[in-house]
């Protein structure tokens, strides 16, 4: 495969974007942050699905793409199927010789926001990736429904309010905690998983490249800061990020070959989870005191998730 | 239309505001609602720098939308270091970087949402959000100087 | 290189093996199916085919029916012949992917053996299930025997993927009375089959690198409408593609087929319009009034059910001496007149003869449908055309156990 060079920013300055302007993503959206760094991480051809989402309504509304690359969508939740078919029939084409050019190096790859991976598409990828097609699956992981206008998804993390768990008088926002979709796909024994965060670039890039170059099918979870829905102003997309990695509600970790965890990232000064939430207006009621325990909380999870990654990774099992 | 932030790039570009396309009948739409992405065949969008496409016209690079901006970055060249901060995480692909060198802002597909301005490490800044009816010389003239840490 | 399967000049074969063996003939690039009752043994025949070197193509067993069309669409828009089978519930999972098919114009070949829908659930035959794919945007052929269901497919491949169609098309025959009956098939040379189909010719494929193309655009009030009327014109301008490649299978095969078959109707004063394994019995029961009774009785039977051929009904019945038909609808009508008898009464009534219609519900979760049934059905149309006016409830029920059951009365007289 022909990977691009992520040695400095530079050198990676210099790939040809192929995702272009124009698209209708919010300004400060971090969707097209990753996938424009996804694309920029080789120069193969891609062919590309996504599942229904903010990035699908943004980037192919007729008459216009925003994709150099083929591309293709179905629904909600099949992205990881509609990709997995065209693999499919590179394979057979290749075996059978009716490729125009069977020498073209390709790589398959899908995109799903949460809603679609974590809940609505959830058994699609998973058939995907027990059947072993060779794609990479990436997450744009923004915790809710914000295509539609900020509804609660499985990945919305507990004391969230979006608008179908919302805090009031009589609630905190979510009542439910995030669903641990890294586990889940590392369970399905895939060769490659992750957790990456744009803020974080070369990681991120690193992360894209192994998954591209593995052989089977790999998936990532990606944090993508969403500022319409979690309520910050554009410019700081990169600042709540780094907010995210650093206090640890997004650890950075990739699990090889289901088993192997490696943290890639481990923040020099841990942050309060206090500094992250009061960043954002869809944490501001906890805030107030009597849901201060949803703080401790979440700060309680945290730590024992970070104890758990650090166990992990020494265990080497 | 909007200045032009860099001269790089087609004359295609952000040629048309989204919705203003001609709205051809039934039996000119596309097929299938296949959008291509070039005119012709092309070696690659992966080996051509946007200058060396051939756009299709359903390309969104031939749309623009600075109508989405009120405020919008101002690039000063005399201060850049050219660490392509600002072009690793622009969402818009609005950042215009050729061989290593920052050259300038795409303002037909930037939305002024100032994540370049936020990650640009330089003191003072090389990219400062002004309102978007500024003049960019005038922008410039008034740079702010290096900001004293404090003690 | 895939295998040359041996055939014999005539095999004994259900439908759902004959199926399997004309999808294994068009060697078809990627099947991606999830198997189901009553069409299972189509996936399972496919499979056995992989597994022994007739197959050079991609066989992936996905985990539903919604993956398994998302998968062919997926693989046809990478450019290569896709096709999977289906029944029942299976379909209505499907359901969402099918309209997504049509609208992307990909030539998927989807072999349906048409199931009853729950609930309550079953298993058996009635056309629930092609009955709900009839607004998907899919061209619909109909099988009525083995024979059929090894031949259509053949033709649906070389209709579907004509560059003039470019859609998908559904291939049906009846839950087990054809699925599951073996019977004689007389099959074609693996060479001579592949031959009929021809190479698949890439359209918009995602693979051809030099060439990018984005599939499933977003089209709102702007762009929506022109889309879909450019997809209605497809889908009625199949027609001659489809009359023209069932000449061409006659003339390779001697095997005849048409959009609407019709059956003793040059002279018929009565007749049955009906759809699937019915019609043969249905012609049978015709066959023996004209005997025993002299009951001028004929058959018609659409074996496209869409596009629907609104022109070739037409003719069917604009027979001067026609006076009764009735449309025997095997799916539950849902709080409607049959689907069948609305569609064959709104071609009827621009004939000139403008016959008698009635609607006949039937043959409802597999429910038998024997040749006397069809007498007593034929010889009630008589007695409407004697009358002049239809003298029964307009919709009935056939075969269905306790009170009479009937709605709407006629106000001709």
């Amino acid at each position: 495969m022909a990977i691009t060079s992520i040695k400095n920013l530079k050198e990676f300055s210099t790939n040809n974007d192929r995702f272009e302007g124009a698209h209708l993503l919010c300004p400060g959206c971090a969707h097209s942050m990753i996938v424009r760094e996804l694309m920029n991480c080789t120069d193969d051809n891609l062919v590309i699905s996504s599942n229904t989402g903010c990035l699908e309504v943004s980037t192919a509304v007729y008459p216009y793409t925003s994709w150099d690359t083929s591309w293709i969508h179905i629904g909600f939740e099949n992205a990881a199927t509609a990709v997995t078919g065209a693999e499919a029939m590179y394979k057979a084409r290749k075996r059978k010789g009716t490729l125009k050019d069977p020498d073209a190096p390709v790589k398959f790859v899908a995109f799903g926001g949460d809603g679609s991976t974590y809940d609505i598409g959830f058994q699609w990828l998973s058939g995907a990736m027990e059947r072993g097609h060779d794609f990479t699956y990436i997450c744009l992981d923004n915790e809710n429904y914000a295509n539609t206008g900020g509804q609660r998804s499985s990945a919305t993390p507990i004391g969230a309010t979006t608008s179908t768990a919302q805090a009031g008088t009589h609630s905190y926002g979510k009542k439910e905690k995030k669903k641990d979709i890294v586990s889940i796909m590392a369970a399905h024994g895939s060769p490659y998983v992750a957790q990456l965060a744009p803020n974080k670039w070369k990681s991120m890039a690193k992360g894209f490249q192994k998954a591209l170059e593995t052989e089977g099918p790999c998936f990532i979870n990606t944090v993508s800061a969403c500022t319409t829905e979690w309520k910050f102003d554009p410019k700081d997309t990169i600042h709540i990020t780094d907010l995210a990695t650093d206090s640890l509600m997004f650890p950075i970790y990739e699990i090889i070959d289901g088993h192997e965890l490696n943290i890639l990232y481990r923040p020099k000064n841990i942050i309060k989870v206090e500094d992250y939430l009061g960043a954002q207006g869809r944490y501001k009621h906890l805030f107030k005191p009597e849901n201060k325990h949803v703080i401790e909380q979440i700060q309680s999870d945290i730590d024992k998730k970070w104890d758990m990654l650090q166990r992990r990774e020494e265990a080497r099992i | 239309m909007s200045i032009t932030g860099s001269t790089v790039g087609t004359d295609k570009r952000g040629v048309r505001e989204l919705g203003g396309e001609e709205k051809v009948g039934w039996d000119e739409v596309q097929q299938g609602v296949v959008l291509n992405s070039f005119d012709g065949t092309t070696e690659g969008a992966a080996f051509l720098k946007a200058e060396e496409r051939n756009y299709a016209d359903f390309n969104s690079y031939t749309a623009t939308v600075a109508s989405w901006r009120i405020i919008k970055p101002v690039y000063n060249r005399d201060i850049c270091i050219d660490c392509q901060n600002c072009w690793v995480w622009c969402p818009d692909t609005s950042i215009i970087s050729r061989d290593k060198q920052m050259l300038g802002i795409d303002y037909d597909h930037c939305k002024g949402c100032g994540v370049c301005v936020e990650v640009c490490p330089t003191n003072p800044k090389s990219l400062l959000m002004f309102s978007e009816a500024t003049d960019n010389d005038e922008a410039l003239a008034g740079w702010p100087v290096k900001e004293k840490k404090e003690k | 290189m895939a295998k040359e399967f041996d055939l014999n000049e005539v095999e004994v074969w259900d439908g759902n093996y004959a199926a399997s063996q004309a999808l294994r003939q068009a060697q078809i690039d990627v099947v991606a199916a999830y198997p189901i009752t009553p069409s299972t043994p189509i996936v399972e025949g496919y499979g056995a085919y992989v597994a022994n070197g007739y197959v050079d193509g991609e066989f992936v067993m996905v985990e539903s029916e919604h993956a398994a069309m998302s998968g062919c669409v997926g693989a046809a828009a990478a450019g290569g012949r896709v096709a999977t089978a289906t029944s029942s519930q299976g379909f209505a999972l499907m359901a969402e992917v099918l309209y997504q098919a049509s609208g992307m114009r990909l030539p998927i070949v989807l072999t349906v053996v048409n199931r009853a829908l729950a609930s309550p659930l079953n298993v058996r035959g009635d056309h629930s299930d092609m009955y709900l794919g009839r607004d998907s945007g899919w061209i619909q052929l109909d099988a009525f025997n083995a024979q059929e269901a090894y031949d259509l497919p053949l033709c649906a491949f070389k209709i579907g993927e004509n560059l003039d169609v470019r859609l998908p098309v559904m291939v049906h025959q009846d839950g087990f009375t054809t699925s599951h009956k073996a019977q004689n098939v007389y099959p074609l040379k693996d060479e001579t089959a592949y031959n009929f189909v021809g190479d698949y010719v890439p359209v918009d494929e995602m693979l051809d690198f030099t060439r990018p193309v984005t599939h499933g655009a977003q089209t709102e009030e702007d762009w929506h409408y022109e889309h879909k009327a450019k997809q209605h014109k497809a889908l009625m301008d199949s027609r001659p593609v489809i009359d023209e490649v069932f000449a061409q299978f006659k003339e390779l095969t001697g095997r005849e087929y048409k959009r609407v078959e019709t059956y003793m109707m040059e002279d018929a004063e009565v007749a049955l319009i009906l759809l699937g394994s019915s019609v043969e019995s249905a012609v049978l029961a015709a066959k023996q009034l004209r005997e025993e009774e002299g009951i001028k009785a004929g058959i018609i039977a659409p074996r496209c059910f869409r596009p629907f051929p609104y022109d070739l009904v037409r003719d069917a019945l604009d027979v001067p001496t026609l006076k009764a038909v009735s449309c025997m609808d095997k799916s539950a009508p849902g709080g409607a007149m049959g689907a069948l008898f609305n569609e064959v009464s709104a071609a009827a009534y621009t004939t000139s003869s403008r016959p008698l219609i009635s609607n006949y519900i039937y043959g409802l979760g597999g429910r038998d449908f024997a040749i006397d049934e069809a007498k007593r059905i034929m010889k009630e149309q008589k007695a409407h055309a004697d009358a002049g006016h239809i003298t029964t409830n307009i919709q009935q029920f056939s075969g269905l156990r306790g009170p009479k059951l009937g709605f709407y009365e006629t106000r001709r007289s």
